[in-house]
């Protein structure tokens, strides 16, 4: 299972998609509304500007109407002209108060200040800004000045009686009243401040709109200066978009501006609620979406899930639960595959398991599920594992197969197995091999086996019945008794088996196992591979019997007798081992061993100057070794021994058993000249007849003959019949198995060529076999000496 | 006109005697515009002004037309009378709060008004209360070379000696509190024409159809 799942991994997926998009939008929408208002800004504060010029404009020209209106008077003229100070400044004051002007002066033509309604502390003598008077005449003239920390608006109207006698300049104060008084007239902005240049770089405040914002003071501080042109900039935390627009202005006044601001958070608000609505919409989008998709990824996931966990106990093989699932999707559809293939494993694995367990022709467990079977019903619960097994085997199979085929051959093992099913109806029956049945007898005793045994023996006697055919079984069975002779199955079946081999060759083909009679211990086999180990390790040693010349009384050669020194069971006697050493196939390495011994003893022996033959057994199954012969001339060749001082010794079973490829080997020996004898000549089957096509240079007469030649007169007559026929063959003769005076003597008057036996000398080590061959040179044997 | 006509006479008579230099003024505005109804004065620049030859004073109507005083400008000797004559069909409130001669009056359609004496130099600048676009001046001087810019622009002025001079001159549109345009003239020979060039720079002028309530800025 990955530790993100595929539902969550989905959800996740859609999600990040979700809010992916909706945060670029989002960002995009507020980029394009910002860059829009701030494009807005612009134009409204330069349109804003010019409207507040615009505006004061309008102002003044209402001002300079009234004033014009007040400069025809012709009271006010005579008054002037006539220098009636006093009329003319109650005149004027009347008049400031309908304009709503704060100070009214009468300037004469020179620029003297004739008349002056205001203070008195800061009453003027001149009035200050010629260029405002000299340019009255021609048009309007208003201006924007500064004075005394205020600011207002001047206009100078003159006055015509009717050429000009004097000029009428009003003050109109620009403060925080007019402002606010504009702003509700006109789309001015809240944010708009009158500013005058106290000193370069230097702006004071003179008005302010009716938001006190401070624009100007944080321009002054954070630009040190004034925008000419929109800018964008910080004030108070805020953005706001800033302009500043020159006011008309005297020459030798001081600068007086307008700063107006645009708010961009203001132009931003009416935008706040949408983008509350918008996070809102997004929110709930992101739960449903999330929702959504968690519950599209589980409906995706969960059948997956359902699927993955079927998947999981079919592997357990629990086949009960095929994944249903009613849908009508593609899931559905890969639910339907599922289930039509966990059926159809399901139905090839019983078939396959069926097979595995089953014998295809009986229908029956074969031995594998039997021993499960046994092993089950041994450890079964509170019983003991008493029971009986019965090894039924039809010892003839083979041969009905050559005979008959082995369609036949199937068709008897069914009926062999219907028949034992009919009289051993409890019993738990099984094949266990081509030629073998089981029955298991749960809980039975010896005479309870007894019974079926024969019971089964009786049906399988009657010979089984074709058409045209009718044939013997020859049924045998061994039984094996649990828990005496074995608490396994597998143990109980080899008994069993050893047990029914037995049986084939008896009479009453009926066994028990006898565990004393078993020929196939286990420790057998590993005596195999202790001889392995012991031709590597060079742990077996060659003995050698003293062969005694009977006619020079002088021992001239030996044969050669493998022994075995095994480290645990110390000496092993070669009956022990060779016979197995041939069924394993591990007698050729044996032979080449004791050759390759052999000789390098002999030309030991012969570079000590003792010219013996020694004489080597060959096995059956060396006969069969094409390579034989070269390896031997190799070996002769090597240890510089002439071939006629080597005898190889086989029985008369090898040359029968393999004649076509032994007779080649032992031609090759021959011609070679290499010495054969035929071992233990006189018990087999093999005829002077048959021995004449072989290479034959020496017989062995067997130690059966021998034995009790002294006493004998039979085995005399059959020891020199052979003894004779074999020298008119040119054979020449060896007697095995000398174990008294007479023997030797009766051999010795014979003409028999060489004895071997006890008498003479058993075996012996080389260095003892050398003392005892010299130790006999000229000297007349003097039997038992070293028995 | 015929008052001019006799002042003209008057001259006359004196060329006789007197010299024959000239000096004739060009007068235009920034524009290069001839300008009119100028008052052009030589005044001798090391002799004291010479007195006019006393002639018998004269009346000069000023007649108004048209809503309109004509002439525009009228030149007086000192002791000479105007008659202000309403020539329309509308009343005038004839008024004038000059130092040399106060009055006021209302003529009917046809009235006139008696005779004004100007016994002092200096400038009246009469107006109609009525009708605020009407003036006129009346520019009272004793000094001999004196004469008004017809409507090429030029004055001329006779029967000079040589000497040195001083050339000035008024206008009722030059520019209040400003100096007026003085220029000083040397004549060589007592037939010398000189030419002198004055360039006024003049206020618009009132008469026209200006409402001053609807200026221009």
């Amino acid at each position: 299972m990955p530790s993100m799942g595929f539902r969550l991994r989905l959800a996740l997926f859609f999600v990040a998609t979700l809010v992916t998009v909706q945060l670029l939008t989002a960002g995009l929408v507020y980029e394009v509304t910002r860059r829009a208002l701030v494009a807005e800004g612009e134009r409204q504060l330069t349109a804003n500007a010019h409207a507040f010029v615009a505006q004061m404009d309008d102002i003044s020209a209402r001002i300079a109407g009234n004033v014009e209106v007040l400069s025809l008077d012709y009271a006010l003229r005579a008054a002037i002209a006539e220098r009636d100070r006093g009329t003319v400044l109650s005149v004027l004051r009347n008049h400031g108060r309908r304009v709503g002007a704060s100070r009214m002066l009468l300037v004469g033509l020179d620029g003297a200040v004739e008349a002056d309604t205001g203070d008195t502390a800061t009453a003027l003598t001149h009035f200050p800004f010629p260029d405002l008077i000299d340019s009255a005449y021609d048009r309007r003239t208003a201006a924007v000045v500064a004075l005394d920390g205020k600011a207002s608006w001047m206009v100078a109207v003159p006055i015509y009686a009717p050429q000009p006698v004097g000029l009428v300049v009003v003050s109109v104060p620009l403060d925080d009243a007019l402002l606010a008084h504009m702003q509700q007239l006109s789309a001015l902005p809240r944010d708009v401040e009158l500013a005058a240049q106290s000193a370069p770089g230097h702006w004071a405040v003179v008005a302010r709109g009716d938001r006190h914002t401070g624009l100007v003071d944080s321009l002054v501080a954070a630009h040190q200066g004034l925008p000419w042109k929109p800018l964008l900039t910080e004030v108070d935390g805020k953005e706001y978009m800033v302009l500043a627009q020159r006011l008309k202005q005297p020459k030798q006044g001081t600068s007086v501006v307008a700063v107006l601001g645009y708010s961009l958070d203001d132009a931003l608000s009416p935008f706040r609620s949408v983008a509350i609505a918008w996070a809102t919409l997004l929110a709930l989008g992101l739960g449903v979406g999330l929702l959504g998709a968690w519950f599209t990824a589980r409906s995706v996931s969960r059948p997956v899930e359902a699927l993955a966990a079927a998947a999981r106990r079919i592997e357990a093989g629990d086949y009960r639960t095929p994944a249903s699932m009613q849908r009508h999707d593609e899931i559905g559809q890969l639910a339907g595959a599922f289930g039509t293939m966990t059926k159809a494993v399901h139905q090839r694995e019983w078939h396959i398991r069926h097979q595995a367990m089953h014998d295809s022709v009986t229908d029956l467990p074969n031995r594998v599920a039997a021993e499960a079977s046994i092993d089950q019903d041994l450890g079964d619960g509170d019983r003991t594992g008493e029971g009986a097994l019965l090894m039924v085997g039809l010892t003839r199979l083979p041969e009905i197969i050559k005979t008959m085929g082995h369609a036949l051959c199937d068709r008897l093992m069914r009926d062999a197995s219907e028949r034992m099913r009919r009289v051993a109806v409890d019993a738990y029956l099984a094949r266990t091999s081509d030629t073998q049945f089981v029955l298991w007898l749960s809980q039975a005793d010896q005479a309870a086996a007894v019974a079926a045994a024969l019971r089964i023996l009786d049906v399988l006697n009657e010979p089984y019945q074709e058409t045209d055919v009718s044939i013997d079984r020859l049924p045998s069975v061994g039984i094996a008794m649990a828990p005496a002779d074995g608490s396994q199955a597998s143990t109980l079946l080899r008994h069993a088996e050893v047990a029914q081999f037995a049986a084939s060759g008896s009479a009453s083909g009926l066994s028990f196992y006898d565990a004393t009679t078993d020929p196939h211990r286990p420790d057998r086999l590993s005596l195999m591979g202790d001889l392995r180990d012991a031709l590597d390790r060079e742990s077996l040693l060659l003995h050698y019997q003293p062969k005694l010349n009977l006619a020079s009384q002088r021992v001239d050669g030996a044969e050669a007798l493998l022994r075995w020194n095994h480290s645990r069971r110390g000496w092993i006697a070669p009956d022990a081992f060779i016979g197995m050493a041939e069924d394993t196939g591990n007698i050729q390495r044996v032979t080449r061993w004791v050759l390759a011994s052999a000789l390098a003893q002999a030309q030991k022996w012969i570079e000590r100057g003792l010219p013996l033959h020694i004489a080597v057994n060959l096995s059956t199954r060396d006969l069969e070794d094409a390579e034989l012969p070269a390896r031997i001339g190799g070996l002769l060749s090597i240890h510089q021994v002439p071939a006629d001082c080597l005898t190889v010794e086989v029985t008369e079973r090898a040359v029968i058993g393999e004649p076509d490829t032994a007779i080649r080997i032992l031609r090759r020996l021959a011609e070679q000249g290499v010495g054969i004898a035929i071992d233990d000549f006189g018990v087999g089957q093999s005829t002077f007849a048959y021995l004449r096509h072989l290479p034959v240079s020496e017989l062995k007469i067997d130690q059966m003959f021998v034995k009790h030649l002294a006493s004998d007169t039979n085995d005399r007559t059959i020891v020199r019949s052979i003894v004779d026929l074999s020298h008119r063959l040119g054979y020449r003769v060896t007697a095995e198995g000398v174990e008294d005076q007479g023997a030797l003597d009766y051999l010795a008057s014979i003409g028999c060529d060489h004895a071997q036996g006890y008498f003479i000398s058993r075996a012996l080590p080389a260095d003892a076999f050398a003392a005892f061959a010299t130790g006999r040179d000229g000297h007349a044997f003097a039997g038992g000496v070293q028995q | 006109m015929r008052c001019l006509l006799m002042i003209a006479a008057l001259f006359l008579g004196n060329a006789w005697s007197a010299p024959a230099a000239e000096v004739v003024v060009h007068l235009s505005d920034g524009r290069g515009h001839p300008v009119n109804d100028a008052v052009v004065m030589l005044m001798p620049a090391t002799a004291a002004v010479a007195k006019s030859p006393a002639g018998p004073p004269a009346t000069y109507i000023i007649d108004q037309h048209d809503e309109s005083f004509i002439p525009y400008v009228q030149v007086l000797r000192p002791g000479d009378k105007v008659v202000f004559r309403n020539s329309d069909s509308t009343r005038h409130h004839v008024y004038s709060f000059a130092a040399i001669k106060t009055f006021e009056f209302v003529l009917r359609p046809g009235e006139s008004s008696p005779a004004l004496s100007m016994d002092q130099a200096g400038i009246a600048a009469v107006g109609c209360n009525i009708h605020d676009h009407m003036a006129t001046y009346l520019f009272v001087s004793a000094v001999p070379a004196i004469a008004m810019s017809s409507h090429d622009g030029s004055a001329t002025l006779g029967h000079l000696a040589a000497g040195r001079y001083t050339a000035q001159v008024w206008h009722p549109q030059l520019h209040p509190g400003h100096p007026e345009p003085i220029q000083n003239v040397t004549i060589v020979g007592d037939t010398d024409t000189v030419q002198l060039s004055f360039t006024l720079s003049l206020l618009p002028d009132p008469r026209m159809s200006m409402d001053r309530e609807h200026l221009d800025y």
